[in-house]
């Protein structure tokens, strides 16, 4: 895969940077933070090679960042509780593609909160980092296919969508658990993350009350939102704490 | 003098730590990274590494040294230590002006 990414640079820039660049790369694991980044990295070099951008000399580029994670997370758990709430029988008048709308918004601002915000976790649990990753993309283009299923054919391809949505949850548990064991960002934010996905599948199931899937969806949203608050903070942080 | 840095767009910020991590002396890519994110608690990837460097080579304020097993040492030129002591000179004052506004001690 290291490979392949490099494969993404202009040949002239493989040429100056394209061996001390690999060698970087096989210092540690790489996570989707850093995949991200590389590919973002590339799409700059190729940007300036063709001298697109406001200002050819010096254009602005592209990075991967806390930042753009954490403010990701803000948008897409509140997507997602909508989509729930919005779903339900309460609001029985709203446009049923509403919540499939949202869910598929919030879904996809969650794929970029999980690539912003796994950096660290990556580097110690790796394989974890990926499945958090990988479950929620798979999950997002089957609920996609599902919810274009429904509005186009009927009931037919909800499950196909349910399974999506499920399969989105299990990644971010996956997450939760990385995110509490390498301790890092917010572990009392991964925990209620964790905690709300855990109900949100039994709840999926059919298991739970409606009480219990109301507290576990606001678990859901508040773990997300402690994590990209968190993640923010940091990046705000960084050239403060710097010793200069 | 031109103040060079801001010019960087997105790249700004990582460039500044750069500079910052390359102040007390060469230090190659990986070697970098480390040191940003030991000292700002923040990741930095390599593609915005790299895409940093460049900008900073460009602009003649970093060079290459020759590589050591594969990886390439980078150190400040003087253009580069004139251009980031200007840099924190301009944080620093910002700094101070922000705590006295806000009645806090100053360092």
């Amino acid at each position: 895969m290291k490979a392949l990414l490099i494969r993404l640079y202009p040949t002239h820039w493989r040429a100056r940077y394209g061996d001390e660049f690999l060698a970087i790369l096989e210092e540690r694991a790489l996570g989707p933070f850093d995949v991200t980044d590389i590919i973002l990295g590339a799409l700059d070099a190729q940007f300036r090679l063709r001298r697109l951008g406001p200002d050819p000399s010096h254009g602005r580029g592209f990075t991967m960042s806390l930042r753009i994670g954490g403010a990701a997370a803000m948008i897409g758990a509140p997507l997602w509780s909508a989509a729930f709430v919005i779903g339900s029988d309460t609001f029985a008048g709203v446009d049923p593609r509403a919540p499939f709308l949202l869910m598929i918004a919030g879904s996809l601002a969650l794929i970029v909160a999980l690539a912003g915000l796994s950096a660290f976790q990556a580097r110690v649990h790796p394989v974890l980092s990926w499945l958090a990753f990988a479950l929620p993309a798979i999950g997002t283009v089957l609920s996609l296919v599902g919810a274009a299923g429904t509005a186009l054919s009927g009931d037919g391809y909800f499950e196909l969508f349910f399974f999506g949505v499920l399969t989105s949850l299990v990644g971010s548990l996956f997450f939760a658990i990385a995110t509490y064991r390498t301790a890092v960002l917010s572990r009392p934010g991964a925990l209620l993350l964790g905690v709300g996905t855990i109900v949100g599948l039994v709840a999926g199931n059919g298991v739970a009350t409606e009480l219990l899937t109301v507290a576990g969806l606001i678990c859901f949203t508040l773990g997300w939102l402690m994590l990209g608050v968190r993640a923010i903070r940091i990046d705000g942080t960084a050239v403060a704490r710097r010793p200069a | 003098m031109e103040r060079r840095i801001p010019e960087f767009g997105r790249f700004a910020e990582p460039s500044l730590l750069i500079l910052v991590s390359l102040s007390d002396g060469p230090k190659h890519g990986y070697a970098i990274m480390q040191d940003v994110e030991s000292g700002t608690g923040r990741p930095m990837g390599a593609g915005t590494l790299y895409a940093a460097l460049a900008r900073l080579e460009e602009r003649g304020l970093i060079e290459p040294l020759p590589p050591v097993d594969r990886r390439r040492p980078y150190r400040l030129t003087a253009v580069g230590a004139s251009d980031l002591a200007e840099q924190l000179r301009g944080l620093s004052q910002l700094a101070q002006q922000g705590l006295r506004q806000l009645g806090e001690p100053q360092p």
